[in-house]
């Protein structure tokens, strides 16, 4: 450890002479041990208070909004919808989605015996044209789509950065902040509910209009509807019509076998619709 | 003991690496990372902000435009949104204030997004199949022609 040269005329040096010199350096060690170990411990406790504290945290946001006291829920009646693609619009204008992506989109299925056709024209934001069909169809129908605000989300547990993530009140929603935006939730999302931002290239999505509903507004796509086809519940009040027609229709969900649960219920699903 | 110096040294830079990245984490994690959840809390109140709600409904309307708002309630448009063929009303109206004109979209194809006849739509819903609905050209607001909007029915 010693390199400095010494001079020739002074005798060996002494073992005593160097044993401070060990003892220093052993002492440094421990001392810095102790100093690590104790950031170690203390780092830790910061996270476990931190952790403690969040079985009991304050409700986020004020103004009157208390997350614990609502969860989210969303009917979708494919048998009313008439493919007119209000929702997109609004959707569009009310979250400055950008040019060419959709947070909610229109899909129409025609089907018959000879075969099927499914389209959906720039997410139906112009409505949708008239198409000829090699077959002859015997039923057609249109499906709104959108993310389902799973409570098993596969887009928020692939998130290496805890910028996805599920509210209490149910809603699934991505920090623009802190995405990286890797587009990993791009991919796990078995809906193709998010995309990455061209500008920001963050994912985006969905939010169910939180800026509106926790101000007691409906989100922008069910404002608008003009058929009732679209609504937004809370499955913690009693006399919500949403929750009643969940809890006493037949609702069908997106891809039930991937266990994701989603909170988006369709009524008069057709097996066709994935 | 020269081996053990070597053992030594190694420790040593593992265990500053290691404070280095443990005391790293905590300037770099966000105050606000698990305490609502394994993701920086305080987002859930800048999305509750993160813009004005464009779209206020129909009844928003009504204040200033009684009359349209009543001849749409009264008609079969009723559940139609003015903000559906208008645009969201923060376009128009910010705190109150009248901020610029309230854009609409009157032409036809604004019309056949709901009434014209294709595949899909439910078979009750009113539709026409355009060629033979409108005998003149189809074009601009060919509609508003015979039909008012606030009350389509002739």
């Amino acid at each position: 450890m010693d390199h400095a040269p010494r001079p020739s005329a002074a005798p060996p040096p002494p073992p005593p002479c160097d044993a401070p010199a060990d003892a220093a350096r052993r002492d440094f060690l421990g001392a810095a041990l102790q100093v690590t170990g104790g950031a170690v411990v203390l780092l830790a406790g910061l996270d476990a208070a931190a952790s403690s504290e969040a079985h009991h945290p304050p409700p986020p946001g004020g103004d009157g909004y208390n997350w614990e006291e609502h969860r989210w829920a969303y009917v979708i009646d494919t048998s009313k919808c008439i493919g007119c693609g209000s929702c997109v619009r609004a959707c569009k204008q009310e979250n400055d989605v950008p040019e060419g992506f959709v947070r909610t989109w229109v899909e129409r299925y025609i089907s018959g015996p000879g075969g099927s056709y499914v389209d959906s024209p720039k997410g139906g934001l112009d409505g949708f044209p008239p198409v000829p069909t090699a077959f002859t169809p015997t039923k057609s129908f249109f499906v709104p789509k959108m993310c389902n605000h799973c409570k098993e989300t596969p887009c928020v547990q692939v998130c290496p950065v805890g910028a996805s993530y599920r509210t209490r009140d149910g809603v699934v929603m991505v920090d623009g902040k802190s995405c990286i935006g890797c587009g990993y939730c791009v991919q796990a999302c078995p809906y193709g509910s998010r995309f990455l931002h061209p500008e920001t290239h963050t994912a985006e999505k969905c939010t169910w209009c939180y800026h509106r509903i926790t101000k007691g507004l409906k989100p922008a796509c069910v404002e608008v509807c003009p058929t009732a086809t679209r609504a937004l519940g809370d499955m913690l009040r009693e006399d919500d019509p949403v929750r009643h027609t969940i809890e006493h229709e037949r609702v069908s969900i997106m891809q039930g076998h991937l266990l994701t649960e989603p909170q988006c219920f369709y009524l008069h699903l057709d097996m066709e619709v994935r | 003991m020269e081996h053990a110096r070597h053992v030594f040294r190694v420790v040593l830079v593992v265990i500053v690496a290691l404070a280095a990245i443990l005391i790293g984490r905590g300037f770099l994690v966000p105050k606000s990372h698990g305490v609502f959840g394994p993701y920086r809390g305080d987002n859930v109140v800048e999305q509750m902000k993160a813009r004005p709600p464009a779209h206020q409904g129909a009844a928003s309307c009504t204040p200033c435009h009684k009359a349209k708002a009543e001849a749409r309630a009264a008609g079969s448009h009723k559940s139609v949104s003015c903000e559906v063929c208008h645009a969201p009303l923060l376009r128009h109206v910010a705190d109150g204030k009248v901020t610029g004109p309230m854009p609409v979209d009157k032409a036809f194809t604004n019309c056949a997004r709901c009434h014209r006849k294709i595949q899909g739509r439910p078979d009750k819903f009113p539709q026409v199949v355009l060629e033979q609905h409108v005998t003149t050209r189809l074009e601009g607001a060919v509609c508003l022609e015979c039909h008012d909007p606030h009350s389509p029915k002739l």
